[in-house]
């Protein structure tokens, strides 16, 4: 063979420039910046006398004393505690019953409830919410119904029960998923050592796989009450009005629709919320360390033999079938149904009030329209630079020699204990410091920044298993014939992570098309995204536009997940 | 190509030692073998050699390049070495056909595209996958998969070849043909190579020496012939061939020699360099086709002396018999073709050829 290369052999210089260590450095210090900015201002501010872009501003510990005498915090604080531990309480047992009667039993139709039990999980709490009222409201299609036969409606949406039932139904599916995969881990010696020994089918049940599900429900349920404590949505439309304030709606209210927000007091509330949220993300990862220590061994070879149901079969289809139209098929189905009406009773026959009016509303008014267009660039185009953003973090974090490696991961993984809240005030308080960055304040630019932020961990949760799943050889192979981190990330990781890619690409636009908490801090006029202008426009009391706006969300996420599943064979969740 | 030199290597994986203290002068063309048992440190060995892992301390240069050098802090990233490593998971790049990951390291050092084109047609015909250059990996059989690896590396002409268990994923019979090729292409090549294996018939019949490797050291560094006739230690005697050992004592020296005793008391004579002193402990260790049964009336001679072992069970093993013995309390298994009648047999034992190891039982089959 011949010589074409100076050195035989090695394709590059021992002494040559390394160019990946800018890349990582650079990367790392991105990730540490983006994490960093929301956290910095909030804390500094907590501890300052005015506002921070105030000049005479100086150091106190007072706000936290003030915080502790404003009216009514206490109240706040136990109203808070008690909307997370319902909505927790009514996640968990849903959930739970929900992996078991559809991951280990005959129940006919398990496969489509459980898709169909999925779909909150999909659409935001905000949304869900307009469904509800449109159906449970107090002049909601139901709530009249009833009226009408039975007299007065025994449920009332704007009390915390009411508001523990909706976001419960809406955390559900988190407790399901968890719970699943932990039944499809036990180990069906031990059910069937159970049952040979005359155990019955709900002994069984109830000594043996309940148990076993501990560690799943364990965890989930304490994702699911970090979940209730910074949800904004559901206290924001039915607390409110009832005068029930809850720790996000009490930040809400003192910064974004106050005129002259105290400062001091916002960045303190919200830095007392990242606190308790900090420590019980801690609490997760403990339990999850938890969880891994406790799986069953055995293997999954065998799949558990289902349980059969017998006599209950049927009643408890039908009850399935209830719980999955009333909470999730029939809400949003009389949403999308009241967009393409004016008016919506069980009083007036549908024809009379069939009508395209709230769609021309959104195509006439230029304020929705570009919400409409905003939500979609913000998503395709933000969600494309997330993906790149976390794919890069994988590679660096799992195939590399980068020196802060942990330390890139630990930082990746943090905004997991960033509400959405804390995440927009705190990016607010960002970009008010920053005065050079004016003219991405009021721009789209600043929401994709603050999104992108939030999601760097979901997008990492989707990117990292699939890649730890391509064998180190394949990239060890590149290095070691010549090509540099950088080259074997392009030429050979990139093409293998394309699967994962897409997965995460999708579930980030998902996730930014359906995001509100963090954009209600941030937008500014020119910036709505449907998000913001679904909260605005349900203030204003325009259901007819709100739920026009809510079924584009819903239709477009709708066909966003059908494609990604059916062309990209992508699994979005398990 | 180039001679390769590895000084006291180490490699720490938290408390474990995968590579303690190794030290090997591979020189120019020579084929080298690491074997061992799985997880004695040779794919650790490889790597740091590769350039994939960074090894805790020592010295490794190739042709008089430095590639590591842990005094100095000397550290060179793999694409700077232009060695060649064969994965024994192959690592194919299933997203490339044949040609295309062929092509890869040309690429690469900027090989125009005619000149690329002529080499990969020329090492694709040299490992006899021309017709493949178009499939992707997941098309191709083991034995193919193996064979574009090798390709791949050899493409380039590394300055040296590293090959971690090139055959250990092919099936028995295909194992045997590419035993076969391998050495065929070996010497055609005449490159400067190691080869890992625990395979003790690959090591045997492909290498110029071999390195055994026990616990991360180097147990034993020598030809074929060394290792299998003159093993250094218990270890090496048992992992390289079947091999039996007794313990025995001692009991007399003279000249080059020595008298055993085993421990229901027979004597055997055994051909010694440098005979432990009289009254130690022993283990002596011989193959089993070193022994044979002694035709009837047959007694010790200046050659070999003439054991009793008592038998404890036969077995038909299709044309043979395979016999279970009992000598002087350990355990023996022979192979012959008369099944023994007696509840004992006698054996003949060869005055040389046999190996003395100092010490109690440690490493008994
Ligand atoms: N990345 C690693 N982390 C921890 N221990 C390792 C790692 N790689 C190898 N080891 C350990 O080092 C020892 C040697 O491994 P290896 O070199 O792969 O053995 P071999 O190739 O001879 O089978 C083994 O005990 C193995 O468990
Ligand atoms: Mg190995």
């Amino acid at each position: 063979m011949s010589n074409a290369i100076a050195e035989p052999g090695a394709a590059a210089a021992p002494g040559r420039f390394r160019r990946e260590v800018p890349i990582q450095y650079g990367m790392a210090a991105l990730v540490v910046v983006l994490v960093a900015a929301p956290l910095v201002p909030i804390l500094y501010q907590s501890f300052l006398t005015g506002a921070l872009y105030d000049h005479d501003a100086r150091l106190t510990l007072g706000n936290f004393a003030r915080l502790a005498q404003t009216d009514g915090f206490g109240t706040v604080l136990w109203n808070t505690f008690l909307l997370a531990a319902l909505s927790t309480i009514v996640a968990q047992v849903f959930g739970t019953a929900a992996a078991i009667l559809f991951g280990r039993t005959d129940l006919p139709g398990a496969r489509v409830l459980g898709e169909l039990f999925l779909w909150p999980i999909y659409l935001s709490a905000l949304v869900l919410s307009f469904g509800w009222y449109s159906i449970y409201g107090p002049a909601g299609y139901i709530t009249l119904f009833w009226q009408s036969i039975l007299g007065e409606a025994p449920w009332n949406l704007y009390s915390i029960g009411g508001m523990a039932v909706i976001a419960g139904v809406s955390q559900a599916p988190l407790a399901y998923l968890y719970c699943l995969s932990s039944a499809g881990m036990t180990d069906p010696t031990l059910e069937e050592a159970a049952r040979v020994s005359g155990a019955g089918t709900f002994r069984t049940l109830w000594r043996i796989t309940l148990p076993l599900m501990m560690p799943a429900i364990a965890y989930s349920a304490v994702l699911n009450f970090t979940i209730g404590l910074e949800l904004l949505s559901v206290p924001l439309i039915f607390g409110e009005p009832a005068g029930v304030t809850v720790l996000t709606t009490f930040l809400y209210n003192i910064s974004a629709t106050s005129p002259r927000p105290d400062h001091g007091l916002v960045a303190t509330a919200a830095a007392l919320m990242l606190v308790v949220i900090v420590f019980l993300v801690w609490l997760q990862g403990r339990l999850l360390g938890n969880t891994r220590r406790f799986v069953t061994l055995g293997g999954k070879a065998t799949r558990p033999r289902p349980f059969r149901l017998g006599g209950l079969r049927w009643p408890l289809f039908a009850a399935c079938v209830a719980y999955v139209v009333l909470t999730g098929v029939a809400p949003i189905g009389m949403l999308v149904l009241r967009a393409f009406t004016s008016f919506l009773s069980p009083m007036v026959p549908l024809v009379d009030v069939l009508t395209l009016e709230n769609f021309e509303i959104l195509w006439r008014e230029p304020v929705y329209a570009r919400s409409i267009t905003n939500s979609f660039v913000v998503s395709l185009v933000g969600a494309a630079g997330a993906t790149a953003l976390i794919g890069m973090i994988a590679l660096i974090v799992h195939r590399s020699e980068f020196r802060f490696r942990n330390a890139l991961h630990y930082t990746a993984l943090f905004p997991r204990a960033i509400p959405g809240v804390v995440a927009g005030i705190g990016f607010f308080y960002a970009f008010a410091l920053l005065p050079g960055l004016g003219g991405i304040r009021n721009s789209i630019w600043i929401l994709v920044i603050a999104f992108t932020m939030r999601f760097i961990p979901t997008g990492l949760g989707a990117v990292a298993p699939m890649l730890l799943q391509v064998s180190p050889d394949l990239d060890r192979a590149a290095r070691v014939q010549g090509a540099d981190w950088w080259t074997t990330t392009r030429r050979i990781m990139a093409p293998l992570m394309r699967p994962a890619l897409v997965a995460c690409y999708t579930i980030l636009f998902i996730s930014f098309f359906k995001e509100y908490s963090t954009a209600i801090f941030l937008f500014a006029p020119g910036s709505e995204v449907i998000g913001t202008a679904l909260l605005q426009t349900w203030v204003q009391g325009e259901v007819g536009v709100v739920a026009s706006l809510a079924a584009i969300q819903v239709v477009v996420i709708a066909v966003c997940i059908t494609t990604a599943r059916t062309i990209f064979g992508v699994k979005l969740h398990g | 190509m180039a001679d390769l030199k590895i000084e006291g290597l180490v490699k720490r994986f938290g408390e474990v030692r995968a590579v303690d203290d190794v030290s090997i002068h591979v020189a120019d063309g020579e084929f080298v073998t690491l074997l061992g048992p799985s997880g004695c440190g040779k794919s650790t060995t490889l790597a740091a050699v590769a350039g994939l892992d960074r090894p805790d301390a020592g010295r490794i240069t190739v042709g008089g390049k430095v590639y590591f050098d842990g005094s100095r802090g000397t550290y060179l990233p793999p694409e700077a070495r232009g060695c060649g490593l064969v994965f024994q998971s192959y690592a194919l790049w299933p997203h490339m056909t044949v040609a295309d990951n062929v092509a890869f390291p040309l690429t690469l050092r900027k090989v125009k595209a005619a000149e690329r084109k002529r080499r990969i047609a020329e090492v694709l015909a040299l490992v006899e996958m021309e017709p493949y250059a178009d499939r992707y990996p997941h098309m191709l059989s083991g034995g193919q998969q193996q064979r574009v690896a090798l390709a791949r590396t050899l493409v380039y002409q590394p300055s040296i070849l590293l090959l971690d268990e090139p055959l250990s994923n092919l099936d028995a019979k295909l194992r045997d043909r590419a035993r076969t090729w391998l050495a065929e292409l070996r010497t055609r090549l005449g490159l400067t190579t190691i080869y890992v294996t625990h395979d003790q018939i690959e090591a045997l019949s492909l290498s110029d020496r071999i390195v055994v490797m026990n616990g991360g050291r180097i147990a034993q560094l020598g030809t074929p012939q060394d290792i299998y006739e003159r093993p250094a230690d218990p270890f090496v005697a048992d992992f390289i061939g079947t091999t039996n050992f007794l313990p025995a004592r001692v009991a007399a020296v003279a000249g080059g020699a020595a008298t055993l005793e085993l421990a229901d008391g027979q004597r055997v004579d055994i051909a010694a360099e440098r005979p432990p002193e009289s009254g130690a402990q022993v283990m002596l260790a011989f193959r089993p086709e070193q022994m044979r049964v002694a035709a009837s009336g047959e007694g010790a001679t200046p050659d070999g002396s003439v054991i009793t072992a008592r038998v404890l069970s036969r077995s038909y093993v299709g044309g043979r018999w395979q016999v279970g013995l009992d000598l002087g309390g350990g355990p023996l298994r022979l192979e012959i073709e008369t099944p023994p009648h007696a509840d004992a047999v006698r054996l003949w034992l060869p005055r040389s050829g046999c190996i003395l190891f100092r010490g109690a039982a440690n490493a008994a089959a």
